[in-house]
């Protein structure tokens, strides 16, 4: 755990320490829900739709922009820089679990999607959102976006391992992304269209959007909370399990 | 000949029959064809040879960063492969790329790699305190290492790799790429390194490095070693061998084990397939 815990305080110090690798993660999601809202939210007034529980469109499209903002994987091209530069090596090379120089970076990550999340929501909360759970509901919020976070940069960094490469890991994130859009990201799973309807009830990142809509828009429905934190706790285990293997068998 | 038995003392570093092959696209790549090798606790050893010889795919196996295709290899007495968290507690390495992360300063990442080797936060600043002394690096302790020049890298990595007290010390050509200078530096910190007790394990195209510093030394080609010994020793044989008037340099025992031809380049060997 001390192995874990003094690698994530590296990583930490890589990321305050590049602050331009950061601004993209608030700049872009904030970009994409006034986009977004813009164009949709006189389509589905606050009155007359039900499924925006008395909020307005703002509110529905948030829980896209914070899985947006957390699926940048950005650690997973300092992963590349490691490895290229020799210092992945350094660490190999240390007696520490393969798990602490996983978990080292996932820690880092961890706080950044606490903090980028925590931002989004209070950048959103003026402009007449509200998270209709409440203050533990707002902590949950946080803290499932940020563990969405870990376990996207977790797969980013399987690329990176496997290619060695920042062209060859940008690229790969690239396959990822569809599967936030793959989602009921502009209207409840209900209301899309049923090959599409499919593919969203197939899609685990369905679940964890539907779980953040749920604690902006609702009380608490554990119904639809549980489903969130169970995606990322099997994809997160999945993940762990496939950097070890990975850096075990890494030539 | 293919191997290097012939020391004294316990063995540093053992390995039989080592292979390492990859699977390259045009097929399986034979990078090391059974190496035999050992080196004697207290001894800093040379391992010479051209590019693409065998060395660093070798440095790596015995540091447990490359699997081993068949053989065995152990360091300080501990089998590479059976116990790798064991053989890292007893080694230090330095690679061919000063490994090194530039976002953080030198006392950061010493700090850092004490605390990997399992010391407290306390120790780990303490010890990277006495290492940037020992590299005189003091003054740069916490600049990021990003500004360094190449000698300070050098000399840094060279620290880490001694955070903590390892018996045997591996270097990947530590000096490849360093200006006469730095050159000169690293040599005295290797030598002093080597007086505190540890062995040192080094690699390096330089055979003027190799004459300087090595106690014995083995030549490796196209995966296999090819000559082993003391310098004199290689010296002495080709001269009986090849009935020379004049004592032959380390120079012409790499070419003469290697199947190369001279043409000197600026003072270094340059090296034509015969």
């Amino acid at each position: 755990m001390s192995a874990s815990w003094a690698l994530g305080q590296r990583a930490l110090r890589e990321a305050w320490r590049t602050p331009e690798a950061l601004v993209p993660t608030l700049f872009i999601p904030l970009f994409f829900l006034v986009v977004n809202v813009g164009q949709a939210a006189r389509i589905f007034p606050s009155a007359t739709t039900e499924f925006l529980e008395g909020q307005g469109y703002g509110a529905f499209q948030l829980p896209s922009s914070l899985l947006l903002a957390a699926s940048f994987g950005t650690a997973a091209l300092f992963l590349v820089e490691d490895i290229e530069g020799g210092y992945f090596d350094k660490l190999r090379a240390a007696p520490v679990p393969r798990t602490a120089i996983v978990a080292g970076r996932l820690i880092a990550e961890l706080a950044k999607g606490l903090l980028i999340a925590a931002v989004l929501v209070l950048v959103a909360l003026p402009f007449g959102i509200t998270v209709a759970s409440g203050p533990l509901g707002f902590v949950l919020l946080v803290v499932l976006t940020a563990l969405w976070s870990v376990v996207f940069t977790g797969f980013m960094q399987l690329i990176a391992l496997k290619t060695r490469s920042a062209a060859a890991t940008n690229s790969g994130g690239l396959i990822f992304f569809p599967l936030l859009f793959l989602t009921p990201n502009f209207v409840p799973r209900e209301l899309l269209t049923e090959p599409m309807e499919v593919a969203a009830t197939f899609n685990p990142v369905t679940y964890v959007m539907e779980a953040l809509r749920s604690l902006i828009l609702e009380d608490f429905d554990w119904g639809q909370i549980l489903p969130g934190f169970a995606v990322v706790a099997v994809l997160g285990a999945a993940m762990m399990a496939l950097n070890v293997r990975l850096i075990n068998h890494y030539d | 000949m293919s191997s290097v038995t012939d020391g004294t003392g316990a063995a540093a570093v053992h390995a039989e029959a080592l292979v390492k092959h990859f699977d390259g696209r045009s097929g399986v790549v034979e990078a090391v064809r059974g190496v035999d090798l050992s080196v004697d606790a207290g001894e800093i050893f040379g391992f010479l040879g051209p590019n693409g010889a065998g060395k660093s795919t070798t440095v790596r196996m015995l540091t447990t960063l490359l699997s081993i295709t068949s053989g065995r290899a152990s360091v300080a007495g501990v089998d590479v492969a059976a116990e790798p968290d064991e053989a890292r507690r007893r080694i230090g390495v330095a690679l061919q790329e000063a490994g090194l992360d530039p976002r953080q300063t030198g006392r950061e990442l010493l700090i850092l790699q004490g605390r990997l080797f399992g010391l407290t936060p306390g120790e780990a600043a303490r010890r990277a305190g006495e290492l940037l002394a020992l590299v005189e690096l003091e003054d740069a302790a916490d600049r990021r290492i990003k500004g360094y020049s190449g000698g300070m890298k050098r000399r840094l990595d060279l620290a880490s790799a001694l955070v903590h007290e390892p018996e045997v010390l591996f270097l990947d050509e530590p000096t490849t790429g360093l200006d006469p200078s730095s050159r000169l530096t690293v040599w005295d910190e290797v030598r002093r390194i080597n007086a505190r007790g540890t062995t040192v394990f080094l690699t390096t195209q330089y055979l003027e490095e190799a004459d300087q510093l090595c106690d014995r030394l083995a030549i490796i080609d196209e995966g296999r070693i090819v000559r082993q010994g003391t310098p004199p020793q290689l010296k002495a044989e080709l001269r009986e061998r090849r009935g020379l008037d004049a004592e032959p340099t380390l120079d012409d025992v790499f070419l003469d084990a290697t199947g190369r031809t001279r043409g000197r380049v600026a003072g270094d060997v340059q090296e034509v397939v015969g």
